[in-house]
């Protein structure tokens, strides 16, 4: 899978390659506009994360490109902007996603694996882990084909999870995850464990494999 | 407190009044001597009954007339001190009106209107002079704000970035992964009071300009369902017996909806039970408590009431800025050990 970061901050961006790296994506790197432009002529990618700000042209700019062009790239803006209207134009122009900054990588790792699996046709809704079956689309979960039914937000975590499978993330990036802006007001990201519990319980009742560890009581970590 | 030329009229009057009553003896002195000299040119001699009852009579007859004229000229200064307050000042009271309506937040010019006299102009030019800098600086405020939270957003980015990173690494012992979990949550409020402040500062740079009509009640519904489960021991109940319908921008709608709530959650005790109220026109959401807050502080920024739960410090500003804008009403009252929060969804 390979991943285009449009991205002029240079530590930003090398904090997004080295998580996605880790994820077994190949990321390559643009840190301008006129280079931005070169390499989505150029080459093809299966997700491209675009900063709005670029020195050298907007943003916006490239993505009306990449849809002038028909391109299949999957594209997520990632923006400091924070902006209502920069985010409805992204989406209307065909953008798949938009994540603010600041975000956690595994929030970003989540996004991209959900919209790298929405371009992918084949499969597109079931993701399969071992005894375990995800129908992305009916929301439902079977593990050895028995169904086991899960709360929205256990099923956001698990999703989560899945999107960033060996790697450890942490409580307040889950709390972000399944409160989204909530979390903006809550201080105390307690409440994360008790879903994590039934879910946990869940699974495991379900003959699901512990896949879920606990590491240094505070982050979590799909291990496959 | 008095107006102005009313000070002077008052001024003008006693002095007259004093002028008009010492003629009074003047006259008398000089009318009985003219008398007296006719008189004795005309060798008639009165008797002292007839002499003391012509001496009333003057007396009678200047009082008299010096009222009349004392009258006549009350009557012209009012006159002419309602005609010279009506015009001659007409310029002042404009000036005066224009800026009793001025409000700084609510982004509105005063231009003052041409005058011929020298000191109204001069008046109006120095009180130009000293809105435009205030607006100028009001504004440059705003600005700074919004720019401030928006360029931090790249720094914290990367902060958070790379502390996910270290999360990472294979070799970190729990008490690294405990260092690392504080530094989280300290990075995350930062996070929290930096989206916050610019978003209160978006909505008083009037940006959400769009609207809508919002029934109240299905979205509050929608809020409740979202926050019910937060926290295990504080129960809401939600009471909608009517549902107001107001033209508004949605996203500030649910931001003070959920603010309010979220709120009441943050500062209650465990366990609590919350409850919501919504009526045809009035939303109230009150939630147990030990003591009143200081209704004055209450809604100002970084004003948090409690040090045992720090938050951003933002979310009752938001909630109030977003009232001012749409020409709410909110407000708050500490009854029966219950903090009490109502807004009133009408203009005055």
């Amino acid at each position: 899978m390979k991943i285009l970061i449009i991205e002029d901050e240079a530590e930003l961006a090398s904090s997004m390659t080295a998580y996605l790296s880790s994820q077994h994506y190949l990321c390559e790197l643009a840190s301008d506009y006129p280079q931005a432009l070169e390499k989505i002529s150029n080459y093809k990618y299966d997700c491209i994360l675009l900063d709005l700000m670029l020195p050298g042209g907007n943003g916006m700019k490239i993505l009306e490109l990449l849809k002038a062009q028909n391109k299949e790239d999957g594209v997520i803006i990632i923006s400091a902007k924070n902006s209502l209207e920069d985010k409805i134009n992204g989406l209307k122009i065909g953008a798949d996603d938009y994540l603010p900054k600041p975000f956690h990588l595994s929030e970003l790792a989540a996004r991209i694996y959900s919209v790298i699996r929405r371009r992918n046709f084949a499969n597109a809704n079931i993701i399969q882990q071992n005894e375990l079956k995800i129908d992305v689309l009916s929301k439902s979960v079977t593990v050895n084909d028995k169904a086991i039914m899960l709360t929205k937000k256990e099923l956001d975590l698990l999703l989560f999870f899945v999107g960033n499978k060996n790697r450890v993330i942490s409580k307040s990036a889950l709390a972000e995850h399944i409160s989204g802006d909530l979390a903006d007001m809550l201080d105390n990201h307690d409440f994360i464990y008790a879903h994590i519990k039934n879910l946990k319980k869940k699974l495991s009742e379900a003959g699901c494999g512990n896949y879920l560890k606990t590491l240094y009581g505070n982050g979590y970590k799909w291990e496959l | 407190m008095n107006k102005l030329l009313n000070k002077s009229l008052k001024r003008f009057t006693v002095y007259a009044g004093i002028v008009l009553a010492c003629s009074i003896p003047v006259y008398y002195l000089a009318i009985s001597e003219l008398w007296q000299y006719e008189l004795s040119e005309h060798d008639i001699i009165l008797t002292t009954e007839a002499a003391r009852e012509d001496s009333f009579l003057i007396i009678g007859a200047i009082t008299l007339l010096t009222v009349f004229f004392f009258a006549l000229i009350l009557g012209g200064f009012v006159w002419l001190n309602r005609r010279i307050s009506g015009q001659l000042w007409r310029p002042f009271y404009n000036t005066l009106e224009k800026i009793k309506a001025f409000d700084l937040t609510r982004n509105t010019t005063v231009k003052f209107e041409p005058v011929n006299i020298i000191e109204f102009d001069e008046l109006n030019t120095s009180i130009n002079r000293l809105l435009e800098s205030n607006v100028a600086a009001f504004r440059q405020q705003k600005e700074f704000t919004e720019n401030a939270a928006h360029e931090l957003q790249t720094p914290l980015a990367i902060v958070q970035s790379k502390l996910d990173i270290l999360f990472q690494n294979r070799q970190i012992t729990s008490e690294q992964a405990i260092l690392i979990e504080k530094i989280q949550n300290a990075l995350s409020r930062v996070s929290r009071i930096n989206k916050n402040l610019l978003l209160l500062a978006k909505i008083e740079n009037q940006q959400f300009p769009e609207k809508e009509f919002i029934d109240i009640a299905p979205l509050l519904q929608e809020i409740h369902f979202l926050l019910s489960d937060f926290k295990e021991e504080i129960s809401l109940h939600l009471e909608a017996a009517g549902s107001p319908r107001v033209e508004a921008n949605k996203i500030l709608v649910e931001t003070m909806l959920t603010n309010l709530l979220m709120n009441a959650i943050r500062h209650s005790p465990h366990p609590a039970d919350i409850h919501i109220i919504l009526n045809h026109n009035s939303l109230s959401v009150t939630n147990p408590g030990a003591t009143p807050l200081h209704t004055e502080k209450l809604f100002k920024r970084f004003n948090t009431a409690s040090r045992l739960t720090p938050g951003s410090g933002l979310g009752l500003s938001i909630v109030k800025e977003i009232c001012v804008r749409y020409q709410w009403k909110i407000g708050y009252n500490f009854t029966d050990n219950r903090h009490i929060f109502k807004v009133k969804f009408e203009a005055d």
